[in-house]
Parts: C-alpha cells; sequence; structure tokens
C-alpha cells in the first residue's frame, strides 16, 4: 500500500483510489515523532502533561513552555511540529476571545474543540496550504457556577423570572484531542506523540470512566505515564512540563495553571520511584537503581 | 411623465431608493476641550534659563490636584528625564498638553537614536511648531514655551500659540495670569517704561537699556510673579515649580504657594 | 399606478406629500454618544500607609429615576488593581471588557499579568483620550487604585476628555465638591499619607458616603468599598450606609413640618 511514485501523495485534497488523504498521514508521521503528550479528565478537573525532550544543553530548564493558555480555563499541549502547535494555539486564542465578544463568557471546551476541528480539517482540502503536523490535546473546565457575563453589573433577580436556578448541573472537566486531518473526540484520557501506545495502555488501566480518579492523583499518575512513556527512548534527556485546571473549589479555581513546583516534585519522585520498582521485578536484585535515576 | 410633472416644484422626486438627502447637519454636544487652569513663564539668561509653573490643576471653581508639574524635561534617556537639554511648559487644556509632551519627548529621543546626537534646541522649535501646526483644523489648545541653551550656550526660550505661531523670545508668560505676569516681566526684565534718571525732559528722556540679568535676580523675579499672581488669580497656587537649565544640567526646585 | 415600481405600494405622493427621506438617512453625520443615558455618581478614593481605598455606591440612575440599585462599580483589574466607574454605565461595561480581554492576554505569558494600577492608570487615560480625539467619547470619569512600579500606594484619575491628575484623596463628580473638602480638612497635605491608618481611611471614606447620600439626589446609602493592599483585595459590594440622622430635616423651612 506505499504510495511513493504514484502521485497521490504530492498535493494535498487530492485522494488517492482506495480514498486515502497522503498528506495527512504524512502529517500523523510527524506527530509520531513529537515527544509524549497526554490529558487524563479526573473528578475534580484536567491534569495535561508533556515529555519535553532536551535537545540541547545550553537550554534553560523550565523555559520554553510547551503547555499554552488560552481564554483563561483551557489548556492546550501539541505534540509534532512545535512552530504548528503554536499557530494552533494563536488560532484557539482567537477563538476564545471571538466568542467572547459574542457572548460575554468563556468558550465551553467542546465548542472550542468543535471550531478548532473545523479549522484544522480546513488544511486538508486545499492544495496550497499543508495539514497541520500536530496533534493537540485541548482540556479545561466549564464553569460549574452561573458565571457574570462579561461587563455585568448587577445580581439580577434573586428568585421567580429571570431568577436564579437551584440545583441545575452544568460545567466540569473537558478533555478533547484533534489530529491532523481534523478528526476530534472527547476522551477520558488522551496521549499522542512518540510514546502514545505505552502512555495509552496505562490510561486504560486507570478506569477513568468510572469518574473516580481525584485530581492530586491525576498529577501523580500523569507524571508516572510520561515516565513509563519514556522508558523506550531512554538516551534522551526529558523535563516534565506539567499542567491542571481545577473546579471552582479547587486548586486552581477554575484556570489553567501550571502544577505547582513542590508537587511536580513530588509527582516526578513517585514517579521514578514506581519504574525503580518495576526494574527489580523485572530485573530481579540489580541493585542499582539509584545510580539509573540520574 | 405627466407623474413626474405633477410633483410639487423644489421637492425632490422620490422615486429613488438611493436618493441623496439635503439633511440638516446634526449638531455635536460633546465639546472636547476643558480648562486647566494655571500659569506658567520663561526667562532667559546669558548663560541659562528658566522656566516655570504652578502645580495647580482646576476644572471651573475646583481644585483637582495640588501636584501636577507643568514643567517638562524633553528628550530625557529615562522616565526621571536625565539626560535632558531641552525644557517645555505646557499650560490650557491639561490632556492635550500631556499628549503634546509625549509626542514631543518620543520626536527627540528619536532624533537621538536615529543620528547619534542631540537635536538643537532651534531644530526642536521648529519641529515643535510643526507638531503644533499639523492639527490646525483640531488644535492642541495649549500655550508652551520651550527652554534650553543655543550653540553659543546662552539661554533660548521659545514661545508659541495653540496652532504653533512661535518666536524666540528673552521672556513670556502664558496660561491663566499670563496677562497679570506679562507686563511685570516687560517692565522687570526688558525695562519696559524704565527710565534713567536725569536723562532729559520730555521725549529726551533715555530709556534704560536691557541687559541679560543674573540667574539670582531671574530667580528672585519668577518667585514674585508667582506670589503676586497667586493673590490675583483663582487658577494659580499651590507650589511653584522652577526648572533651571545651565551648561552643568537642570535644576529643578519646588516652592510653597498660598493654598486658598 | 405609475410606471415607477419603486414607487409602488407606498403614500401617494399627491395625497400624502412627498416622502420625507431624512427620517431614513443611510448617509450623514455618524452617531456618536452625545450625552450619557444611564450614569452612575461619585467614585471616592484615600490613601493611606501601605495601600489605598476606594468607593462608589450602587446606583446607576437613568437620569432622574433611581433605574438599577444593585449595580457594581468597582472593578478589579488582575487582582492588583481596582478601577471605580464614574458616568455613563454602559461606556463601563465596554471598558470592563477590555480590560478582561487585556487580562486575559497579559496571562498568555508564563509571569502573567505584570501590569500595575500606574500601567493601568496610563492605558485608560490614553484610551479615553482618542476617544475623545474622535468625537465619540466615553463618557466616565474614573479612579485607579493600586500601587505603582515602586510599591507605593498609586491613585490617579481620568476622564472622559483624557484628562489626568494625582492626589492622596480624589473625588470625581459631587464628591468633588462635597467629599473632597472633608477629605482634606481629615488628611491635610501635610500629614501625609505614611499617618493615616487603613481603618481611619475606610471610616472617613463612609462619613463622607454619607454626606453624599444626604445631598446627593443621584446617590444610594448602598455602597461598594474596596481596600487595595499589597496583600490582596478586599472587596465588599453590598454595605449599608449607617448612623444615618434626619433630625436636621425638622429644622428646614419651606417642606415637611414647617411649610412657611
Amino acid at each position: 500500500m506505499t504510495s511513493i511514485g504514484t502521485g497521490y501523495d504530492l498535493s494535498n485534497s487530492v485522494f488517492s483510489p482506495d480514498g486515502r488523504n497522503f498528506q495527512v498521514e504524512y502529517a500523523v508521521k510527524a506527530v509520531e515523532n513529537g515527544g509524549t503528550a497526554i490529558g487524563i479528565r479526573c473528578k475534580g478537573g484536567v491534569v495535561l502533561a508533556v515529555e519535553k525532550i532536551i535537545t540541547s544543553k545550553l537550554l534553560k530548564p523550565g523555559a520554553n513552555k510547551r503547555i499554552a493558555t488560552v481564554d483563561r480555563h483551557v489548556g492546550i499541549v501539541s505534540s509534532g511540529l512545535v512552530p504548528d502547535g503554536r499557530h494552533f494555539v494563536s488560532r484557539a486564542r482567537d477563538e476564545a476571545s471571538s466568542w467572547r465578544g459574542t457572548y460575554k463568557g468563556p468558550i465551553p471546551i467542546s465548542a472550542l474543540a468543535n471550531r478548532l476541528g473545523g479549522y484544522v480539517q480546513a488544511y486538508t482540502l486545499y492544495s496550497s496550504v499543508r495539514p497541520f503536523g500536530v496533534t493537540s490535546i485541548v482540556g479545561g473546565w466549564d464553569s460549574e457556577a452561573e458565571l457574570a457575563v462579561d461587563g455585568q453589573v448587577g445580581t439580577g433577580p434573586k428568585s421567580g423570572a429571570g431568577g436564579k436556578v437551584e440545583g441545575a448541573k452544568v460545567g466540569g472537566p473537558g478533555l478533547f484531542m484533534i489530529e491532523p486531518s481534523g478528526l476530534y473526540w472527547g476522551y477520558y484520557g488522551a496521549a499522542t506523540g512518540k510514546g502514545r501506545q505505552a502512555a495509552k495502555a496505562e490510561l486504560e488501566k486507570l478506569d477513568l470512566s468510572a469518574e473516580k480518579l481525584s485530581l492530586h492523583d491525576g498529577v501523580k499518575e500523569a507524571a508516572r505515564i510520561i515516565y513509563v512513556a519514556h522508558e523506550d527512548s531512554k538516551d534522551k534527556e526529558f523535563e516534565l512540563e506539567m499542567t491542571w485546571i481545577s473546579s471552582l473549589d479547587g486548586p486552581t479555581q477554575g484556570r489553567h495553571e501550571e502544577v505547582p513546583r513542590e508537587l511536580l516534585d513530588e509527582a516526578e519522585k513517585a514517579a521514578r520511584r514506581a519504574l525503580e520498582g518495576d526494574d527489580e521485578e523485572d530485573e530481579g536484585a540489580r541493585g542499582s537503581g539509584e545510580q539509573m535515576e540520574e | 411623465m405627466t407623474s413626474l410633472m405633477g410633483h410639487p416644484s423644489g421637492q425632490t422626486v422620490g422615486y429613488s431608493f438611493s436618493q441623496p438627502t439635503a439633511a440638516p447637519v446634526k449638531e455635536h454636544s460633546f465639546y472636547p476641550y476643558t480648562d486647566n487652569g494655571g500659569s506658567t513663564l520663561g526667562i532667559t539668561g546669558s548663560d541659562f534659563a528658566i522656566l516655570a509653573g504652578d502645580t495647580r490643576s482646576t476644572s471651573g471653581y475646583s481644585i483637582n490636584s495640588r501636584m501636577v508639574p507643568k514643567v517638562f524635561k524633553i528628550g530625557g534617556d529615562d522616565e526621571t528625564g536625565k539626560g535632558a537639554h531641552i525644557l517645555l511648559s505646557v499650560v490650557g487644556f491639561a490632556a492635550d498638553g500631556n499628549a503634546l509632551k509625549e509626542r514631543l519627548d518620543a520626536v527627540v529621543k528619536m532624533y537621538k537614536y536615529q543620528h547619534g546626537k542631540s537635536m538643537s534646541v532651534t531644530a526642536c522649535a521648529q519641529r515643535l511648531s510643526t507638531i503644533l501646526y499639523g492639527k490646525r483644523f483640531f488644535p492642541y489648545y495649549v500655550h508652551v514655551i520651550l527652554a534650553g541653551l543655543d550653540e553659543e550656550g546662552k539661554g533660548a526660550l521659545y514661545s508659541y500659540d495653540p496652532v504653533g505661531s512661535y518666536e524666540r523670545e528673552e521672556c513670556r508668560a502664558a496660561g491663566a495670569a499670563s496677562s497679570l505676569i506679562m507686563p511685570f516681566l516687560d517692565n522687570q526684565v526688558k525695562f519696559k517704561n524704565q527710565y534713567v534718571p536725569g536723562s532729559g525732559e520730555g521725549h529726551a528722556l533715555q530709556p534704560k537699556k536691557a541687559e541679560p540679568l543674573p540667574r539670582e535676580t531671574v530667580e528672585q523675579l519668577v518667585r514674585d510673579a508667582f506670589t503676586s499672581a497667586v493673590e490675583r488669580h483663582i487658577e494659580v497656587g499651590d507650589n511653584l515649580q522652577m526648572m533651571i537649565i545651565t551648561r552643568d544640567g537642570i535644576e529643578e526646585i519646588f516652592h510653597p504657594l498660598k493654598k486658598d | 399606478m405609475n410606471h415607477f415600481p419603486e414607487a409602488w405600494g407606498r403614500p401617494r405622493d399627491d395625497v400624502y406629500g412627498a416622502y420625507n427621506s431624512t427620517y431614513l438617512q443611510t448617509s450623514g453625520p455618524k452617531a456618536h454618544t452625545t450625552s450619557p443615558a444611564v450614569t452612575g455618581t461619585s467614585v471616592l478614593g484615600v490613601k493611606f500607609k501601605g495601600g489605598v481605598v476606594l468607593a462608589t455606591d450602587n446606583l446607576a440612575s437613568y437620569g432622574s429615576l433611581a433605574r438599577f440599585t444593585d449595580v457594581k462599580r468597582l472593578r478589579v483589574f488582575g487582582g492588583k488593581a481596582v478601577v471605580g466607574f464614574g458616568g455613563d454605565v454602559s461606556d463601563m461595561q465596554y471598558i470592563d471588557r477590555l480590560l478582561e480581554s487585556i487580562d486575559i492576554r497579559e496571562n498568555y505569558s508564563s509571569h502573567g499579568n505584570m501590569l500595575n494600577a500606574k500601567n493601568l492608570h496610563t492605558y485608560l487615560a490614553k484610551v479615553f483620550y482618542k476617544r475623545r480625539s474622535e468625537f465619540n467619547p466615553l463618557w466616565n470619569h474614573i479612579l485607579v487604585a493600586g500601587f505603582d512600579a515602586d510599591d507605593q500606594p498609586f491613585l490617579s484619575s481620568a476622564d472622559l476628555l483624557g484628562t489626568t491628575f494625582s492626589s492622596p484623596h480624589l473625588a470625581t463628580g459631587f464628591g468633588a465638591h462635597l467629599a473632597v473638602p472633608i477629605l482634606r480638612r481629615k488628611f491635610p497635605d501635610e500629614r501625609g499619607i505614611e499617618t493615616i491608618s487603613r481603618e481611619e481611611a475606610i471610616e472617613a471614606l463612609k462619613e463622607c458616603l454619607k454626606v453624599l447620600f444626604y445631598r446627593d439626589a443621584r446617590s444610594l446609602d448602598k455602597y461598594s468599598i474596596a481596600v487595595i493592599t499589597q496583600e490582596g483585595i478586599d472587596l465588599r459590594e453590598d454595605e449599608q450606609i449607617e448612623g444615618q440622622s434626619w433630625a436636621f430635616a425638622e429644622t428646614i423651612r419651606g417642606y415637611g413640618s414647617q411649610t412657611s
């Protein structure tokens, strides 16, 4: 099923006779080489994490962030071509801002994913452009409280017509993954990039659909999964970058923020410990875990 | 055609949807200016120039603030204006004054960045006139005075009207109390109406010749001008701000004035 | 029936006269705000040792009608500065949305929103000045409170013309006439803000609000108050003016018990 020499892979917007768009498939290849990125939808929020491969010793540790904020309540992490990811984020910010311009409130995660899916898909239609070389994970929190619209000055009626509805269930975590084809699904746990297979296997073990995993446990698991996924490319050094969005009564109060330093360190330490444990089981009493760590 | 002719004359035929109308132009009731009061003055000497102003800001009979300076350093290296060699005083509509000051400051800075040398006071004076005239039909409602040292190191002072007409002078008062201060300066700086005693009778009487005054004398004149203006004008008061430019740089002095 | 189909179905000119198309202008002057509609009254602010207090009442009036009685006229920006709005409420909402979008954009960088109250004031003053220069003013008078780059308490005013001024205590609208004299008596310039405690500043503003409620017909006894310190912003939006005494009303001749 190779496309080489058939000519159907040379242009975007051209199908092959068996119904494939090769340009899109090549874009997926670009993603498969990127650092592993994951998202976990927890009970009280969403965790995003990425394995940032250190390509040079000259890069400043902790700088060059790979997870971006959109509006206040959304985070986006991409795997693949970093500049494509930046452009994708820029578009997401424009969409969120345009939503505010129209509806005077934050964009729901599903609506953002929908608009971004449409945007990415448009790049598969024209011969003048190439598809996005990224798969992006969009995570966020739709406010469970009735938010004031931007610029609202009064509290409105306390009861009766126009009053508040008691106990209406709204809001919650949102997690979506958008691929170069423009395809997007909502997920309990999403993984992309080089270590996605290992990461997905680990995510499946978490029984996320039960919606029991707490946000703090989600942070620990996310760190561990990135470390597990890194096992196959152990020769390369990496940095773990992690962000989260909690419910309004949680630690970030509905905002997308970096996971605090102490918690990140704790999660990383636990992740390393878990891996060492695995090594010992696999290879018996090797006892060199401590040295292996650094 | 008869139906067309049936219309009363003088009215345009109302059959076209895109009809030019002679609608009366609606008047805007918004007036974009206000007077924030205050007064400024400038005097030159042989090797210095002084710009001074009170620090009161008013709206009608209300005092907005007792500390809003009207004299600025132009083209300095940082926020404090360090390294500047040109002074500007602005009085009239404060928002325009601020916008004008910021523009001139940017122009003088850009000149230095682009040419690698400071703008001369003469060039700055001409440029300021151009900026003011550029808004000839929506003027900056301000009376500005520019001061510095010329190529020979002598005090240079330029005064402007709101649309950019300007001239170099030895002294000038501007703002609310200008009509009170200017005659005082004419008499005390340019010795107008002063004569050499016993030099003659009637037309033979010799006018006293004006000479550049020493700095101490000029500073005292400025203080006297303002303490007197404060007595007679309600929009002037609170503090006196003086900036003196010499070859050694710019010195800024504040003096209390009456706050009533 | 005639041969001008665009006229069919419209009132006959020979019966009703020619259609006055000035009612349906597609060209002509663009409509801008020439007067405010729903308005808020005074904003009050005082600096104290280590911070600033800002207060407004919760009323938005439609002319002389007390239209909205739970309006929040104190707006927090980036958790570090507060803007108090007087004047048109719809323009306030526009500015609030503007500030919201700026805060969101600033937070995209990893160091977060670095803009302090002074930066915010400079920005807003320029927005006001730009809009007045387009003859399309934002009809507000605002106070901005917070801290400057040196972490010193900051309080400054900006209005629909772009006029700016700063003072240890400020009040807009009616407050400029009624509250400022009270504040100047309590906190004369000689005192300096270092001697003013947080409690004293809050008490002073409460007293001013009470006086304004007595004498400003467009005011309300429900108010908002924000205390800005380095520790953060304490904003209360549902406060009640307390300890009023209407006994003095008995002594007023011309209405009530003494009609002559």
